[in-house]
Parts: C-alpha cells; sequence; structure tokens
C-alpha cells in the first residue's frame, strides 16, 4: 500500500507526443499509465495548451512532465496516487515568505463520511501538531514543500499523508478493524478474536510497563475474573496465589499456567519477557481437561518481529518498607503494669513482676540501658529494604527469520537487617524461521536463576519472634553479644532474642529451572498443517539450613545460657525434577462461499513428571564456622525419594462460523491419570460454546456508534487432579518416626499414618457462562460483561477421621458439590482531547460461593465449616454478646467455663443447653471475598504519562491469632490499642475485654465472633509518573525511545484492619507472614 | 497407552508388599513401640512430668501441655488444655499399630514362636494404650481390628468392657511373654512382670473408690494378689535400687528396679526433661509437696521433735533432697537462692542429670528412659491393695513399706506396730505420693482415690508459704477428662463425659 500512495511520479514510462495540446498529452499518460490527474479545467485550460514533440524510453514520469508542464507554466504534485496540476505564479517577496512557511487545512471523517473530533495531526518527525475541531477540520502551519503529515485517532488506523502545496487535505480515517483481524491465544493455538466465543480476559504486559513487579502473578491484579492475593513480600517468596472464579476448596487451586503452550509455573517466568496473559475464565479452558478446573492461564512471550531490530534495556531502583506493622507497646514499665494487671485480672494472687523488680527497672533505666533496655524490636531487626532491576533485551526479524534474547536480573534486598536477600538471572532465547515454503521450525531456551537467603530459622519464625519480642529483652550486651532478661516471665523459657534469630544461620535457596521448547509446523496437502511440541522443563532446587550454636546472656549477671539444641546442624536438600510435556496437532481451516469458515484441530498430548531429591543432615561441628556436611559429625541422617506423575490425553476441537455471524465451537478432551487407581483413571471433558456477532447484521450496518456487539454462550465440564500422588493407595511408611531403641540400640519401625480412600476421582467442574462484548464510538466505551456459574462436584480435599480409627490421617476424598456463581463487568473508556489523551478501566467480579451437597454431612476443621447451604470454609464461630457485667450475671448465664469473671466476653447459649460449647457456634464470615474490584486511569499530556492502578476486595474475613493479635500471647506483648481501651466496670463497653492473658484468660479467646475482623480493603496498588524525551534530541545519540519514570507500589492502603496488612494468606490466621511492601522506584527504558 | 499411567511408590510400602519381609514385620512391631514416646503416651517434651503440676505437688505457670487449666479446673472440651487432645490422638494411634500388626503378623513369614511372643509384645502395649483412654477418658470406644472407616461411627463402649479386654490382653500377654530377654538388643521389650504388673495397676485402679463405687473388697483382693504376682515372679530379679537418686540416673537405666521403661534414645528422639526442670521451672514444686516429706526418723513433720521451722529442709526424708531443689540448697556447683526459681522456689532434681555438682550441660534431648512401672510402685500397690483387702494391715503390707522406706534412707524406717487400717491407708497414701513425687503417678492417684475435690480445692503456695494462685476442681466433672469438641465433631455418635 505505502509503496504505491506515492510511487507513480517515479515509475518510468515510454511514450511520445505528437503536436498535439496539454489535454491530450494527459489523457494518453493517463491512459497508458493508469495514473490519475486532478486539475481544474476552469482556471488551467489545458486544451488551450500545446506540448512539444517529444518521445521518452523508460522515463521517469516526473521528468515526462516537467518537460510537458513547465513552459506552460503548471506546476504539479503527487497526492494519493493522483498528481494534481496547478498554475505556477510568478513569486512576490511576500509569497516567498509565505511558501517557507504554508497553512494546510482539512477536515477528517470516518469511513461514513461523519466528522471526528480530536484526532490528532502532527507534522512527522516533529512535535508541531493540532488535532480537529467539532467539525473534523484542522489547520497546521508546516514549512513549504512536501511534508507528511500524520493522523491518529483511537480505534482508526493511522494514515499519513504527503502533502506537496497548499491544497486541503480531506481524509477519511478506518476505522482499526483489528477487532476482525486480531487473535487471541486460545489452547493449542490462536483463533480469530471475532470468532472467540470464551469468556477471555488479556492483560497486556504493556500496561504494567516498569512497575516493580518481582513475580509475574503480581501483574496479574486487576484482571476481570480472577482474584489475586499477595501473602507478603518476602524476597524470592513473594508470588500471588491466583483464584478464578471463585474456589471449589482452599486446597489445590491453582490454576494451570502454560508458557507458549507448555506448562511452567509463573514465577519462573520473568515479568519483562512476558507480552501478554491470557486467562481461560470458562468452558474456552475445557480442552485442557483435567487440569482446566480452576482455570487456564496463558503466557506469551515476547518475540522479534521481522523489520524492526530493536535493543532495548530497562531498568529500575527502588526501596521498600511494610505496608503496615503492629503497633506494640515498648515501655517497659507500662509492659510489665499490664501484664501483672492482666495476671491479677485472670485469677492469679500475685503478679508475674514484683514491685520491687518494676521499681528497681524504673531507677535502672536511664543509667543502664543494657539492664533495663526500652526495646522495640520491629525498629531493632527491621530497615528498609531495597530492590533494582535491570533487563536488556535484543529483538527482531530478518527476512524469514525471527529472534529473541533478552536477559534480566533482580536483586532484592528485603526488610530484615541480615540474612534477607534474592536476586533472579533470567535468560529468554528464541528462535524461529521458515525453512521451506511448507516448514516452520522453532526453539526456545527460557530459564531462571534464583536464589534467596532467609533467617536460619526462617522468615515467618523469625517474624514470630520479633512479635514475641518484649520490650524488657536486651538487644546486646555491651561486648555485642546477645541479651536476653535478667526477669522471668511466664511463657518464655528460653528467650529468643530476635536480633539473634535474624543474624545468626542461614537458610539459602537456590533454584535453577530451564525450559527448552523445540517446535515445528508443517503444512501438508488440504489445507492440513501439523505441529509437533516438545518442552523439556528441567528443575533443580539446592537448599541449605545452618544454624549454630547460639547463645544469650543475662545482662545483669553475664550467664550464658545456650539458646538451641542440636547445633550447630545443617541441612542440605536437593530435588531434581524432570518435566516432558509432548503433544502434537493436526489443524485443518478452510472458507467455503466466503460465507462458511471451518476450523478443526485434533491432537494428543503426554506429560510425565519425574521427581527425585534427597536430603541429609548432621549435627556435631566444633564451632559456627564451617557448613558443609562433611565437616560434621554426629547425628547423620539422610533421606530421599523419587516418584512419578504421568497425564495422558486426546484432544479435539471443531469451529463453525456463518459470515462472522454465527459462532460455534465444540471441544473434547479425554484425559488419563497415574495419579487415581487404573478404574478412576480415565475422564471425558466436553465443551460447546456460541456466539453471536450482532454488530455484523444487516439491521446494524447503518448503526455507526455500535462498533461491536457480540453475545456468548459456553458450557463446558473439566476437571481437577489435584491430589498428592498415591493417594488412592494404603502405604507404609518407614523413617525415624516410627524407630525405637531396643538394648540401646536404634531399630526400624513402619506404620500405617494415613487413611486413604481407593475409590477417589476426579473432581469435576461444570461451567456455564454468558457473556455480552460491547464497543461504541470506535472503541471510545467499551463494555464486557459476563454472567457464570461454576458447579464443581466430586471436590478433592483431605478430610479429618476421628481419631479412634488408628489416629491415621484423614483421606483425600471427594466430598461433594460446590457452586460459584457471579458476574464480572469491565467498563473502558477512553479519549483525546488535543495534545491530552486518557483512558479509565474499571472492572468488579463478584462471585457466591455455596456448598450445595456434601450429602447431608459437615466437615468442621478448627476455625471453618463445609455445611450445604453455606460458603465453602466459612468461620465457625461462638457468638460474642458484650460482656459478662458482673458476677450475678455470670452466675445466671451460661459460661465457657467456671473461671469467667466480670468484663469476660459473653457468647450466646445458641442451642439453650445452659452451657457454652461447640454446639452454640454459628457460621460467619469467609475466607474468599464477594468482590474484588479495580481500577485505573492513564493519563497522557505530550510526553508525559500518569498512570495510576486501584484494586481491593470486599466480603472477606480473617481471623488473626496469636502474638500482639491476642494480648500477653504465649509470654508475648501487646499493642498499644489495648491501652485504657478494655473492660472496667466504669467503662463496661470498652472496645475490649478484661484485660488477660491469651494463656490464661482463654475463656476470652474462644474462637468467637468477637475476634473475626473484616479484611476488606481498597488500596492504591501503583501509581506512576513517566516522561519521554524528544525523538529528535535522541535521534541525535542513536537513540529511538528513552522514557524516565518514577513509580509508587503499595503506597496507600484503605482499610478497616489495623494491625497488619489485610492482604494476607487465607490459610493461615496467624500474623507471622513476612509484611507486605510498600516500593518506591524509578528507573529509565531505553530502546536502541 | 494404559502403562505408561501405572506407577507405583517407590519411597514407601504398600499394604500389598509390605507384610512379605522378616524385618518389615519386626519394623511394624517397633512401630507400635515408637507410640510410648509420643506426647500424649509418656513422650513429648516432658508429658509425665508435668502430669505432676495438676496435683499438689506442683505449679505449672506456663500451661504447659495444657496441666495448668486441668490443675485450675477450667479445662474444657474445646481442646484448651493440649494433653486432653493428644493423649487420645496418641493412644488410639498406637492401638491402630497393635491392631494391625495383630490383624497381619499371622501372615508374615516369621518364625511361629516368635509370631507368637510378638504378638503378645502388642497385646501389651494395646493394653497399656487402653489402659490410659480407660483412665483417663473412661468409657471409650473399643476397636480391636485393622483401623478401617467403618470404625470412625463407633459409639464408646462401656468402660468395664474395655477393662475387661485390658485384662484379657494382659491375660494373653503374661502366658506368652518371656520373663526376662536374653539378647541384648530385646531389652526394653514387653516382659511377663510387665504384663503381670500392669495388671495389678489396672485391678488397683478398678478397685479404687473412684470406680469401686461400691466399696467390693473382693476387688482388692484381686489387684493384690496380681501384684503379688509380681512380687513372686520366679526369674525376674525385681528388687529395690539400692540408691534411690542414682535409680534416676542414665546410668543405672534397666536397673533391676526396672519393670517397663520408654526407651528413650539421643539424638534421635527423647524427652526435653533437663531443659524443663532446669530451665524452664515448668514442673516447680509446691510448698505442699515439701511439707509432707517424712522427716529423717520416718515421722511427719508436725510429729518429729527434729523439725526446724527455721530450716525447714534440715532433717528431712533424704528424698526430699534428692527430688527437690529448695532455696539453700547446694545446686549445680552453686547455693540456690530463693529468686533462681522464681515460680515456687523449687525446681525438680529427680530424672534430670543435675546435682549438687557444677553441672553446665544443657542437653536439648535428654534420653534418660521414664520408667512407666517400677517395683517400688508394685510394692506399694500390693501394699495398698492388701491394707485396703484386710480389716487391719497385716504383715505384709509392713513388709512391703519398710522395704520402700529403708530404701529410702528414714531412720527407723520401721512404722509403729498395731495400725488401723485407715492409718495404714494414710501412711500408704503419703508414701505413695513421696516415693513416687515428680514421676506423674499422682494425678491418677489422688482421682482414683477420690481425694481431688479436697486437695485440688484451694490456694497453691510457693517456697515462703505465700499465695499464688486458687484452684478448683469439680467433683462433679474433673475426675474424667473430656472427649474433646474436635473428636465429638468427627464422630457425632460419641457421648461427652458428664457435665462438659
Amino acid at each position: 500500500h505505502e509503496l504505491q500512495k506515492n510511487g507513480s511520479i517515479n515509475r518510468s514510462v515510454s511514450i511520445s507526443f505528437q503536436k498535439e495540446t496539454l489535454e491530450s498529452a494527459i489523457r494518453k499518460i493517463k491512459k497508458q499509465t493508469g495514473v490519475l490527474f486532478a486539475y481544474d479545467p476552469e482556471s488551467l485550460h489545458l486544451e488551450k495548451l500545446h506540448v512539444p514533440v517529444v518521445s521518452f524510453k523508460d522515463t521517469p514520469l516526473s521528468q515526462v512532465l516537467e518537460k510537458l508542464l513547465t513552459p506552460n507554466k503548471i506546476g504539479y504534485h503527487e497526492v494519493n496516487n493522483t498528481i494534481v496540476l496547478q498554475k505556477m505564479a510568478g513569486q512576490t517577496k511576500e509569497q516567498q515568505r509565505a511558501a517557507q512557511e504554508r497553512r494546510v487545512t482539512g477536515q477528517v471523517t470516518d469511513e461514513k463520511g461523519e466528522a471526528l473530533t480530536g484526532v490528532t495531526v502532527v507534522l512527522k518527525g516533529t512535535t508541531r501538531g493540532t488535532s480537529t475541531d467539532a467539525s473534523g477540520r484542522f489547520t497546521l502551519s508546516i514549512p513549504n514543500g512536501a511534508a507528511t503529515l500524520v493522523f491518529s485517532y483511537l480505534g482508526f488506523i493511522t494514515q499519513e499523508i504527503t502533502s506537496a502545496n497548499g491544497e486541503e487535505i480531506n481524509i477519511r480515517l478506518q476505522a482499526d478493524n483489528q477487532a476482525l483481524s486480531e487473535v487471541v491465544v486460545v489452547g493449542y493455538g490462536t483463533q480469530k478474536k471475532i470468532h472467540s466465543t470464551g469468556a477471555l480476559s488479556t492483560l497486556e504486559m504493556s500496561t504494567k510497563a516498569n512497575q516493580p513487579i518481582t513475580d509475574a502473578s503480581q501483574a496479574l491484579h486487576g484482571v476481570p475474573g480472577l482474584w489475586v492475593n499477595q501473602a507478603g513480600s518476602q524476597p524470592g517468596q513473594d508470588g500471588a496465589t491466583i483464584r478464578i472464579r471463585g474456589i471449589g476448596t482452599l486446597n489445590n487451586s491453582d490454576p494451570l499456567v502454560l508458557l507458549d503452550g507448555i506448562e511452567y509455573p509463573i514465577s519462573e517466568i520473568n515479568p519483562n519477557d512476558i507480552e501478554s496473559i491470557t486467562v481461560l475464565k470458562d468452558a474456552s479452558a475445557a480442552i485442557y481437561g483435567s487440569r482446566a478446573a480452576n482455570g487456564v492461564i496463558l503466557i506469551k512471550s515476547k518475540m522479534g518481529r521481522v523489520g524492526e531490530n530493536n535493543i532495548t534495556y530497562s531498568t529500575s531502583f527502588g526501596v521498600q518498607r511494610p505496608t503496615r506493622l503492629p503497633d506494640v507497646l515498648t515501655d517497659p514499665i507500662q509492659y510489665m503494669q499490664m501484664r501483672n494487671q492482666a495476671v491479677l485480672n485472670e485469677g492469679k494472687l500475685i503478679g508475674d513482676y514484683s514491685n520491687e523488680q518494676i521499681e528497681e527497672y524504673r531507677n535502672g533505666m536511664g543509667a543502664n540501658p543494657i539492664v533495663y533496655p526500652a526495646s522495640d524490636w520491629f525498629d531493632l531487626v527491621l530497615e528498609d529494604g531495597s530492590i533494582q532491576q535491570h533487563n536488556l533485551a535484543f529483538r527482531g526479524g530478518v527476512d524469514k527469520t525471527q529472534y529473541n534474547i533478552s536477559l534480566g536480573y533482580m536483586d532484592q534486598k528485603g526488610i530484615f537487617i541480615a540474612n534477607d536477600k534474592a536476586n533472579r538471572f533470567s535468560l529468554d532465547m528464541k528462535l524461529s524461521t521458515q525453512v521451506t515454503d511448507r516448514l516452520r521450525v522453532g526453539g526456545s531456551v527460557t530459564g531462571n536463576l534464583r536464589q534467596f537467603h532467609e533467617p536460619g530459622y526462617g522468615a515467618s519464625t523469625v517474624m514470630s519472634v520479633i512479635m514475641r519480642g518484649l520490650p524488657i529483652f536486651t538487644d546486646t550486651l555491651a561486648d555485642g553479644t546477645y541479651g536476653n532478661t535478667w526477669l522471668a516471665t511466664p511463657g518464655r523459657n528460653n528467650i529468643e532474642n530476635p536480633r539473634m534469630e535474624v543474624q545468626e544461620g542461614t537458610i539459602f535457596r537456590q533454584n535453577q529451572r530451564f525450559l527448552v521448547k523445540l517446535f515445528s509446523e508443517y503444512k501438508l496437502p488440504f489445507d492440513l498443517v501439523y505441529n509437533v511440541d516438545v518442552g523439556y522443563d528441567k528443575h533443580d532446587r539446592f537448599s541449605k539450613d545452618f544454624i549454630p550454636q547460639m547463645y544469650t546472656y543475662n545482662p545483669k549477671t553475664g550467664e550464658e545460657r545456650a539458646f538451641n539444641g542440636s547445633a550447630p546442624r545443617v541441612r542440605d536438600w536437593s530435588s531434581n525434577h524432570l518435566n516432558l510435556t509432548l503433544y502434537h496437532t493436526m489443524n485443518w481451516n478452510r472458507e467455503f462461499n466466503g460465507k462458511h469458515s471451518f476450523a478443526a484441530m485434533v491432537g494428543s498430548s503426554y506429560v510425565g513428571f519425574d521427581n527425585r531429591s534427597f536430603d541429609a543432615y548432621t549435627e556435631g561441628f566444633f564451632d559456627n564456622q564451617l557448613t558443609d556436611l562433611n565437616a560434621g559429625s554426629t547425628n547423620q541422617v539422610a533421606r530421599g525419594q523419587s516418584s512419578k506423575d504421568r497425564l495422558l490425553s486426546y484432544f479435539g476441537r471443531v469451529n463453525y462460523a456463518f459470515r462472522d455471524k454465527y459462532l460455534l465451537e465444540i471441544t473434547s478432551r479425554y484425559d488419563g491419570s497415574s495419579r487415581f487407581a487404573p478404574a478412576n483413571r480415565w475422564s471425558y471433558f466436553p465443551a460447546i460454546s456460541a456466539g453471536w456477532n450482532i454488530h455484523q447484521e444487516n439491521f446494524l450496518q447503518n448503526v455507526h456508534q455500535i462498533s461491536l456487539l457480540k453475545l456468548r454462550t459456553s458450557w463446558g465440564k473439566m476437571g481437577n487432579q489435584a491430589v498428592p500422588l498415591y493417594s488412592y493407595l494404603s502405604t507404609v511408611n518407614t523413617g525415624s518416626s516410627y524407630q525405637y531403641a531396643f538394648g540401646n540400640t536404634i531399630q526400624p519401625g513402619a506404620a500405617i499414618t494415613n487413611y486413604n480412600d481407593p475409590d477417589i476421582s476426579w473432581e469435576t467442574t461444570t461451567s456455564y457462562n454468558a457473556g455480552l462484548d460491547v464497543l461504541l464510538w470506535q472503541g471510545k466505551f467499551g463494555v464486557t460483561a459476563d454472567v457464570f456459574k461454576r458447579r464443581t462436584s466430586g471436590i478433592l480435599r483431605p478430610v479429618g477421621i476421628p481419631a479412634q480409627v488408628g489416629n491415621l490421617g484423614g483421606p483425600q476424598k471427594n466430598i461433594g458439590v460446590v457452586d460459584n456463581t457471579g458476574y464480572e463487568v469491565t467498563l473502558t473508556h477512553r479519549n483525546t482531547v488535543g495534545k491530552f489523551s486518557y483512558d479509565v478501566l474499571a472492572s468488579v467480579n463478584y462471585v457466591k460461593n455455596e456448598v450445595v451437597d456434601l450429602n447431608g454431612e459437615t466437615i468442621i476443621s478448627g476455625r471453618r465449616i463445609i455445611k450445604e447451604g453455606y460458603p465453602i470454609d466459612s468461620y465457625y464461630l461462638l457468638q460474642a454478646n458484650g460482656y459478662y457485667q458482673n458476677q450475678e450475671e455470670i452466675d445466671y448465664s451460661a459460661t465457657v467455663s467456671n473461671a469467667v469473671k466480670p468484663g469476660y466476653i459473653k457468647y450466646r447459649d445458641i442451642n439453650r443447653d445452659g452451657k457454652i460449647d461447640g454446639d452454640d457456634r454459628v457460621i460467619t464470615g469467609k475466607s474468599m471475598p464477594d468482590y474484588t474490584f479495580s481500577f485505573g486511569i492513564n493519563l497522557n499530556y505530550n510526553r508525559f504519562s500518569f498512570n495510576s492502578f486501584f484494586q481491593g476486595v470486599s466480603g472477606i474475613s480473617i481471623y488473626p491469632t496469636a502474638n500482639l493479635a491476642f494480648p500477653f500471647n504465649n509470654g508475648a506483648g501487646i499493642t498499644r490499642d489495648w491501652i485504657g481501651n478494655t473492660w472496667t466496670p466504669e467503662t463496661p463497653n470498652a472496645r475490649y475485654p478484661l484485660l488477660t492473658t491469651a494463656t490464661g484468660g482463654t475463656e476470652n479467646f474462644q474462637n468467637s465472633t468477637f475476634w473475626l475482623r473484616d479484611a476488606s480493603y481498597l488500596r492504591l496498588q501503583n501509581i506512576q509518573l513517566s516522561y519521554s524525551l524528544p525523538e529528535h534530541l535522541l535521534a541525535k545519540i542513536k537513540i529511538k525511545k528513552l522514557t524516565l519514570f518514577v513509580n509508587g507500589q503499595n503506597l496507600v492502603t484503605w482499610t478497616d484492619f489495623k494491625l497488619w496488612d489485610p492482604e494476607q494468606d487465607i490459610k493461615a490466621d496467624n500474623l507471622y507472614d513476612y509484611p507486605m511492601m510498600k516500593t518506591l522506584s524509578t528507573g529509565l527504558n531505553v530502546t536502541f | 497407552c494404559n502403562n505408561l499411567l501405572d506407577t507405583e511408590p517407590t519411597d514407601r510400602y504398600t499394604i500389598e508388599n509390605f507384610w512379605v519381609s522378616e524385618k518389615g514385620t519386626v519394623g511394624a512391631l517397633t512401630a507400635c513401640y515408637n507410640s510410648l514416646t509420643k506426647t500424649g503416651t509418656f513422650g513429648g517434651t516432658a508429658t509425665v512430668l508435668w502430669e505432676e503440676t495438676a496435683t499438689p505437688n506442683a505449679y505449672n505457670y506456663d500451661n504447659s501441655a495444657g496441666f495448668n487449666v486441668i490443675a485450675l479446673g477450667t479445662h474444657t472440651s474445646a481442646t484448651n488444655s493440649a494433653i486432653i487432645n493428644a493423649r487420645w490422638n496418641d493412644a488410639y494411634g498406637g492401638i491402630g499399630r497393635c491392631n494391625t500388626f495383630i490383624a497381619r503378623v499371622g501372615n508374615s513369614p516369621l518364625d511361629d514362636n516368635l509370631k507368637g511372643r510378638m504378638k503378645a509384645e502388642a497385646k501389651f502395649l494395646r493394653a497399656l494404650y487402653y489402659n490410659l483412654l480407660a483412665t483417663y477418658y473412661g468409657a471409650v470406644p473399643l476397636i480391636l481390628d485393622e483401623p478401617d472407616i467403618s470404625q470412625a461411627n463407633l459409639p464408646r463402649a462401656p468402660r468395664e468392657e474395655v477393662v475387661q479386654q485390658i485384662l484379657k490382653d494382659l491375660n494373653e500377654a503374661a502366658e506368652v511373654l518371656p520373663t526376662r530377654y536374653t539378647a541384648a538388643t530385646d531389652i526394653g521389650r514387653a516382659t511377663r512382670g510387665a504384663a503381670l504388673a500392669l495388671k495389678a495397676r489396672v485391678l488397683l485402679f478398678e478397685a479404687s473408690p473412684l470406680v469401686n463405687t461400691g466399696g467390693n473388697m473382693e476387688k482388692w483382693a484381686q489387684a493384690a494378689i496380681a501384684a503379688k504376682t509380681v512380687m513372686d515372679l520366679q526369674g525376674a530379679g525385681y528388687a529395690l535400687y539400692p540408691d534411690y537418686r542414682a535409680l534416676f540416673l542414665l546410668a543405672n537405666e534397666n536397673s533391676s528396679e526396672s519393670i517397663f521403661d520408654v526407651q528413650f534414645k539421643a539424638p534421635q528422639y527423647g524427652t526435653g526433661f533437663d531443659v524443663v526442670l532446669r530451665q524452664y521451672n515448668t514442673v516447680a514444686p509446691l510448698r505442699d509437696l515439701v511439707d509432707a516429706y517424712w522427716m529423717r526418723d520416718g515421722k511427719t513433720k508436725e510429729e518429729s521433735p527434729l523439725y526446724n521451722p527455721a530450716n525447714p529442709y534440715a532433717n528431712r526424708d533424704p528424698r526430699l533432697d534428692q527430688t527437690i531443689v529448695y532455696p539453700g540448697a547446694m545446686f549445680r556447683g552453686a547455693t540456690t537462692s530463693t529468686s533462681t526459681y522464681v515460680n515456687t522456689g523449687y525446681t525438680q532434681k529427680k530424672y534430670s542429670i543435675y546435682d549438687r555438682e557444677t553441672n553446665n550441660v544443657l542437653p536439648s534431648i535428654s534420653e534418660i528412659n521414664y520408667m512407666i512401672i517400677r517395683y517400688a510402685d508394685v510394692l506399694l500397690m500390693y501394699a495398698e491393695a492388701q491394707n485396703e483387702a484386710l480389716g487391719a494391715p497385716d504383715q505384709s503390707v509392713y513388709d512391703a513399706l519398710h522395704a520402700v522406706r529403708r530404701r529410702a534412707g528414714l531412720n527407723p524406717w520401721q512404722l509403729p506396730t498395731g495400725l488401723s487400717k485407715s492409718e495404714m491407708r494414710n501412711i500408704i497414701r503419703r508414701e505413695r505420693r513421696l516415693e513416687l513425687a515428680g514421676e506423674g503417678f499422682y494425678y491418677t492417684d489422688i482421682r482414683r482415690w477420690r481425694t481431688a475435690e479436697t486437695v485440688m480445692n484451694g490456694p497453691i503456695y510457693n517456697h515462703a508459704g505465700s499465695p499464688i494462685l486458687v484452684r478448683t476442681f469439680n467433683p462433679q466433672r474433673d475426675y474424667w477428662w473430656p472427649i474433646t469438641d474436635r473428636q465429638l465433631e468427627l464422630n457425632p455418635a460419641l457421648e461427652q463425659n458428664p457435665n462438659y
């Protein structure tokens, strides 16, 4: 197209002219070359002008025209393949000046001739530009001579027009029918978007550019239909869990993730190498059968394009700080007084700290802060973290070959003062080439080396130790050794010095993973295309846990206390995984009569997982220096294991489209898994879906406002096999847990420890979906809405059995039926006003989870219950009902034990049997949100762009327990909000009950609604300002593009939950996760 | 293609390929013994020692293993006491392993004699685990078959039925088990004496007022006969170890006094006895126990002229100093002060490696065996049962007591002659408390005597006589432990004990 547009004037012609008029000469050229001419016959009167007798051979048309026109004082220029003739005038001085700067005017319309407002008109290669007014008109001053104008408008194909003279430019922009030609990634291939009938969400990673994303899962916040939950930001351990359209169980609900068609974990992919992420939310996932029940995530990596050879480099640097930490009481005197008050309140007759001790402490504090400290442990052992990332990529394509080489490096330093860092080296190399007309082959090597350190006891243990640190604990003694305390505190028999646990000992984990992929595509006769793909995923892990011998010292007496036994100790652990994926497909596509479009695909796949691991342990080191196994000598233990897991599948898909209006798709999959007994091994997963592109109908052809109107619906069955291996077999375990020493000699033992259900089989999800896609005013407004129902039956889940059955672990069982019903709505709006453009994107998801059938059973585990008619794993708690105000009230009420005192929490006697026990619990609160929502606003002005993204959830509860969630839990401290907010006879409606310790006043800390917290939140997850430097400046230093940015991640969170970040592991109720971080970062992106 | 999907576990046996080897069968029995080392049975950090803290003997300020709430009488079925949960689970864990062994051993390739003996060992262990359940929870589901899901909804069997099965298992075991093992690598296995001694303990409990509510004297006589059978057992060689303190040291494990021990082994598995006793002070003896010790002359401190209130620890029963560390005592090379062990001023030294001498070793894993039944206990069981069975104590009662008191170092150890049954009962009960102090038997003693409601109601005192807190004991409820809510949830057929 481009070549033809302005090439007429340069084409060679062989032509001769007799003595004839100019009019006849032009007609002759037109006839011979087909070139169009435009001129005003009234002003030029060509029929009165003459041409010389002359002949040309292979001469450029421009020379021909000059020969003919110049003597007649007529000029010419070419516009859109049309040669425009104009009178040449003698130029005055003013005209010369005007000639240096000329004005172009014109009007921009759409294909149907309607004026387009706000179209950007820019002189190519400059920043000089304007935009069209309400009637689509524009005026722009440009330098004289030929110049190219660029017309761009959202939703339309950008057009360039070369203007040679002062003529009016009237152009019609073509609607960007990418919507028609755009393809989407689907299972085992791609599909025209207009033919797609599934509920898909696609995230273009470019929209997350420059964000300090350390794990690609974090990028999925805000994708419609997904609930993404990140539990803490521990370096190297900060992947988020992804739940698509609700959950069937709290276990094994992870979606299947495929990288360019091969199963590969999302955490192992450098977010910078990702082009787009497509989420299959409904029956469109059914082509992946047995592992599609939790949804499927298809990740497309970046690849070079022919003709664009780019070198890109991006870097960012950021500082990190926890979003929220508990507000802990650090005044030692107040701490001791409150603790004493608590134990006296709960019935002890003497406080834990004597008045003499408190007095001594008070007097000693100023002079001797080592013996009488006021330690703020969060402050002592946490500091700001940092993060930096570098990515370098070479991408492009030459002729029939495309390539991609990208390298990434990330380095993170966490918030612990020691032993808290992670890094990642990543690599993605791809090559694809058309070997012959029929054969295309390619391959890729994707991999990374990730490693991280955490303190020897592990980050979560250390978090719990920090949250257990008391203000009376000494940090370090004068000689730098670790302090404990001279005071005895119930629950604190062996003082854990948080600084010691952070600094001493280390866990080192190394993950090396490579996916080698080869593919070939061969075109056979009859439009058949055969594909073979092989993925070889090699994953090696190594870890070393080193715990040195640690000592704490009494700050007063200097007495040494060995903190830990069995130390120094080392455990080395290595595992070795080999996952082989092999699939091949045969594809056939054909159109008939331009009306009927068929596509068919059949294939089969094999996935095999081979896992091996061993670990070795030793003690008996002479000191803390060496950490290799050979340097230790006693209590040596070696263990190892291997396992195999296989999946065999046959699948197929048929698509039919009539005039792109009526769409039908049918898929089938037949899967066999080694995870089940032979009789339960195979299962069939069908799906069918249909679509109607209403905007293609004749009755909408003249409704210009509607660019897309599509109805979709789907039904399908999908499976989940995510149970531990050999869950159907009764196995006998051996190992150190069963040994016994006779005659002081260890003898090996063996026992069954788990009851297994031989009949377990697939968990099956039946998915129903109906959706609507609307685009209005060429994409200015967009709506996508889906309603869905997912019925999951035979839910797999470990269930408890009574201990009387040999105290065995319960089996993995198919327990019942759960429905997830809900809707998703996404709204988009984009617009351009002059140099200013903006877009707004908002989405909301609602999921209602309900257990519909459990064979009448009830499954209770801890604080949670599964019961028909309620969301799965709802909280099951006593119902708090104020406080007992006096002894009389206690005497006439049901109580949870005879230790209840005035000021204790009162519980409702639901079954009115006169006592408070498990039968009085009520079902309330749940571990998954009703609503997940997000919205983003992006503004662009000239070279600046501003992006913001908010996300949140509502209707989710958490039940924080343990250290700092409850006062003086097991010897821990207390948060400041308890001060003055506890029950007394004078403050009968205080926020908290009578002050007691969590350990001694257990009646107050029953699992009850009193402690259930609403964990809804709204978070400004990202805010970013970026600036692109002018290209004409960059061109001088051979840079195509350079962008600078500042970015803020998780800067503000709005929530009622004040103790900790509300986004946390929903399965864990204690607050011992590594904190969530907020990050402030800056960096640049450059393209050469 | 189906073959491709056939995979077998390679790191563990399946029920099909396990019972084919001799060593596997032996290993399955070893695992039955391994259940002795669990938190809920006789292992864990210090379960057996902490059990003292649910009695007037000691105090646990930290609610370790949940014994302090039991002492306070505030334990509930909602598992605020870890031991109430763990004992049920771990006892049934051991029972399940024994049941599997008993059901499967017949098909193993072992020699028939060996099979018979090992089956008898498993029956002894099953009886021991069921006795834990019957002693603490009362009636429990009685399961004798290999674990199967069909057992999940069995209700509690009558307690008498459970006890009859325990006695049946013990009788059958006693018939088959050897009196002694000849191979050194068999030390620690159940013996005939162990089965007979456990039988005596079971019968003593059945004769005691808690369950023998009708006061059936015949039951006491049966208990006395059972204990006497152990005392008369030919070839067993049971005798009191001469040195009371040294009996509880590693060097003297499996002594002539030991009848059945848990064979702890460090560093593979053991207990936290030393850490708990020296450092945690979570078994803090109470003034009440210290005051209970005889004076060196075998009289109470109230009766004896040797008692000096200004120096209450002088001239006492030597077992006081051998069991308890008190202010002023030499311990680990230093004089103990009133603030060394802040909780009561006392700590326990019995079952730890510490004594007067300097010793700064702090093993995180202690391996001293715990004696589930020792000969002194059998003598005291006999004395108690025989005294109750008769109108007045006979010489055999005196003899049994004298043996214990003499070894303790009391001088004179002889009791006054002509004691009434009731006088003798008081002496036996006190002797039992002192001889077995710190070993975890007293909680069951005060329950079976139905004295808990007296001795467990009221304040407890530290060394200086200051009250620490007030304990309560509800006789309508607290003689038996509750079935936990968790088990009631999992098996609605289970009935809760009264008043929980």
